[in-house]
């Protein structure tokens, strides 16, 4: 059974149409792979000199600390990998109809399905800061061997409930959203001391190091959880219940508040309908916002990125949907391509609605960066301003001009591919992430050289604005990829 | 209306489509009928500019279709599930070919109204988005849409299948009054002898992408279809 639905899996990949694509998506996701183990060896090696600043190994002294402080993060580990798993780990129970009259058993189905995924990159990326921490631990001489392992081993069990869990959480959004919700709220609560809920994760974790065998009962947690998901799975086994796809029950959006924007606004109702109902569409959304937060990252430590870095940080946070959703432009309609290219849609309104819907997005990022980054004074309300500025004027026409080339189709039904890394292998896209990205760093890295930081926010916001003017001609070229690429598009759209 | 000179298509070395000449006047209930494989998709992409012909040309009003976009507004098609968008209930989707032929929602309604009974009370005020109707209602809703805003050319590939009886019935009688009292121009596909004769004045056989037979429909026609086919057989 195995190796018979390995070898489907093994052509489903080998014959898809676009291998190429494939292939170099295979070779990023697993780049990716990589980076997260090697950052996550790397965070092991740190975490374990928690409060040791002279990073030389051994540390004897604060190894306690470290332990605790790793120990009180778990709990958000496990809430943010339970969200995590929800978006992006796919199920694969998906493809199990045209199993169901062969010969192989319904058992044998649903246990293949369930243990594929223990294998999977969420399973077996945490053992790479596991592993070097508690060997690092274990050198300082302060820990029992025997009992760090243990405590691993129950963290691994920790990770396979999870692993379960997400079968039995599919589909249920606002489950999934309470979770995230209350993970954002007891993370507020610590930041402003009110609860700090790391004391109760820390004496919690630090009890399966103290008492060993408690792992036992995770485990045994494990196995229950295991058969408890193989047996709701053969329950629904059936295509009018557990393989049926779920329906939502859908209502009128009429959006006529959009009707001012004139003939443009037939499509920009669609792009909306669109982000909302399907799934795909919601990834995109939820993508941009959390883009919004991107320049935290660089905000809170501008000394160790620099200036130019925390400017990259503040472009990203208003050109967020910009990105998630102009990269991906015609490709939102690829379902449906056809039908676009044969009504009475001439291409310049067909892509000033996608436009205009980008720029529209644009403002409203600006806005929330604004109120957000303003917490850090008026030096980074010029940057987001400048970066909005630019991300208006020329990133618009660039992700649009990209678009023509990029011809994955996209299932709006699944949120599957969301980071882009199919059409990542299009050269003319790669190089189209220059000047979005690093001509304006530049800009801004040697105007803040040599005049300072407002004068190179108004250099970056100027090339922008130019922008603006050159709207005719930047959208004569892009009319003109679209149209040259119109059947190749087609073609590829339809070989989905 | 409809002007094919010289059509050509070609994949690597395969020839799909190979048509000297191919005139369709205006008002006429055209049918295309072959085997899988004949060409009838190909020929109705390229007449929607959706595949472009390795050579050759098709005029639709005297307008290049591979050169100008306006044969756009007066021209609507349903190939397939590609001319649906799944994310839209019906009504949505119905205004929004609507509005991008100019009507008013108001009037789109009061045209949608008319397909009541084709629609059988399934599609109009559900709750359902497009991509969760089932097939046939799927094709229901799309062939309506292609209805809306008075085109001069409708492109319908293979409408009759995936109907119920009784849908194909009301079907064959909407593309009737559709030549006979509108002008329009229809061009449907067909696997079905008996429905394609029964509804289209002209009916061209295609196999193998090149065009064997022109047959002006009459008594006969159905008979000399299936002659035709049975000695496929051998």
């Amino acid at each position: 059974m195995f190796k018979t639905a390995l070898s489907l899996q093994w052509k489903e990949f080998n014959r898809g149409k676009s291998i190429g694509e494939k292939l170099v998506a295979k070779i990023l996701k697993w780049f990716w792979i990589v980076y997260f183990a090697f950052m996550s060896v790397m965070m092991g090696i740190i975490a374990s000199s928690y409060g040791g600043p002279s990073m030389k190994f051994p540390i004897k002294s604060d190894s306690l600390a470290s332990f605790e402080y790793v120990n009180g993060q778990l709990i958000y580990f496990f809430a943010y990998l339970i969200v995590m798993r929800y978006f992006i780990q796919s199920l694969p129970v998906l493809n199990i109809r045209a199993f169901l009259l062969t010969t192989i058993s319904k058992k044998q189905i649903v246990n293949y399905s369930l243990l594929r995924t223990v294998l999977t990159y969420f399973n077996i990326l945490p053992l790479f800061f596991l592993i070097p921490f508690s060997y690092l631990l274990f050198l300082t001489g302060e820990y029992k061997l025997g009992s760090l392992i243990f405590w691993n081993i129950n963290i691994v069990g920790i990770i396979y409930l999870t692993n379960f869990l997400n079968f039995l959480l599919n589909n249920k959004n606002t489950l999934i959203y309470t979770i995230g919700g209350f993970l954002g709220a007891i993370k507020a609560l610590e930041y402003f001391s009110i609860i700090d809920i790391t004391i109760y994760s820390k004496e919690l974790f630090y009890l399966f190091y103290d008492i060993p065998y408690l792992s036992v009962f995770t485990w045994v947690f494990v196995f229950w959880l295991y058969n408890y998901v193989k047996k709701y799975f053969l329950g629904g086994l059936y295509i009018d219940t557990g393989l049926q796809l779920k329906i939502k029950k859908a209502k009128i959006e009429d959006f006529s508040w959009l009707d001012s924007f004139g003939k443009t606004a037939i499509f920009i109702k669609n792009d909306l309908r669109l982000l909302k109902r399907s799934k795909r569409g919601r990834t995109a959304v939820y993508m941009s916002i959390g883009c919004l937060f991107y320049g935290l990252i660089f905000a809170f430590s501008e000394d160790l990125y620099g200036s130019t870095g925390s400017f990259f940080g503040y472009l990203f946070s208003s050109g967020g949907f910009l990105f998630m959703f102009g990269s991906f432009v015609p490709s939102w309609d690829s379902q449906y391509y056809p039908l676009m290219m044969t009504q009475n849609i001439e291409y310049r309104r067909y892509l000033n609605s996608k436009w205009s819907l980008m720029i529209l997005g644009t403002i409203i990022s600006t806005v929330f960066a604004l109120v957000i980054y303003s917490f850090f004074g008026i030096n980074a309300v010029f940057a987001v301003i400048a970066g909005s500025a630019y991300n208006m004027g020329v990133n618009g026409y660039l992700t649009l001009w990209a678009g023509a080339y990029t011809k994955s189709p996209i299932d709006l039904n699944s949120s599957a591919n969301a980071f882009g890394d199919k059409k990542a292998f299009n050269a003319k896209t790669i190089l189209v992430g220059l000047p979005q990205i690093a001509l304006p760093l530049m800009v801004y890295y040697l105007g803040n050289l040599y005049y300072g930081h407002v004068t190179a926010c108004f250099f970056v916001a100027g090339l922008g604005s130019l922008g603006i003017f050159l709207k005719p001609s930047a959208f004569k070229l892009i009319m003109k990829a679209y149209k040259s690429e119109k059947y190749s598009t087609l073609k590829a759209y339809k070989s989905n | 209306m409809i002007t094919i000179q010289n059509l050509v298509k070609k994949y690597s070395n395969q020839t799909v489509l190979d048509i000297n000449f191919l005139e369709i006047p205006s008002g006429q209930t055209f049918g295309l009928i072959g085997n899988n494989g004949a060409g009838k998709t190909t020929l109705f992409s390229c007449l929607l500019d959706l595949i472009k012909p390795s050579n050759g040309k098709i005029e639709n009003n005297n307008i290049d279709v591979s050169n100008s976009e306006d044969w756009k507004s007066f021209t609507t098609a349903f190939l397939d599930e590609t001319f649906l968008i799944g994310y839209l209930m019906p009504e949505e989707y119905f205004y929004f070919i609507g509005e991008l032929r100019g009507l008013t929602k108001s009037e789109v309604d009061n045209f949608v109204y008319q397909f009541e009974d084709f629609f059988n009370g399934e599609i109009l005020g559900g709750k359902k988005y497009l991509r969760d109707l089932s097939k046939g209602n799927q094709k229901k809703a799309g062939i309506v849409a292609a209805l809306i805003g008075e085109p001069k050319v409708i492109v319908l590939d293979e409408p009759f299948a995936n109907l119920d009886p009784t849908t194909q019935i009301r079907l064959k009688k909407i593309i009737k009054d559709l030549s006979n009292y509108n002008d329009t121009t229809v061009l449907i596909s067909s696997h079905d002898l008996q429905d394609i004769t029964e509804v289209c004045e002209r009916i061209v056989l295609l196999e193998k992408g090149e065009l064997l037979r022109d047959i002006k429909t009459s008594k006969e026609t159905l008979k000399e279809l299936e002659e035709y086919f049975k000695t496929r057989i051998n």
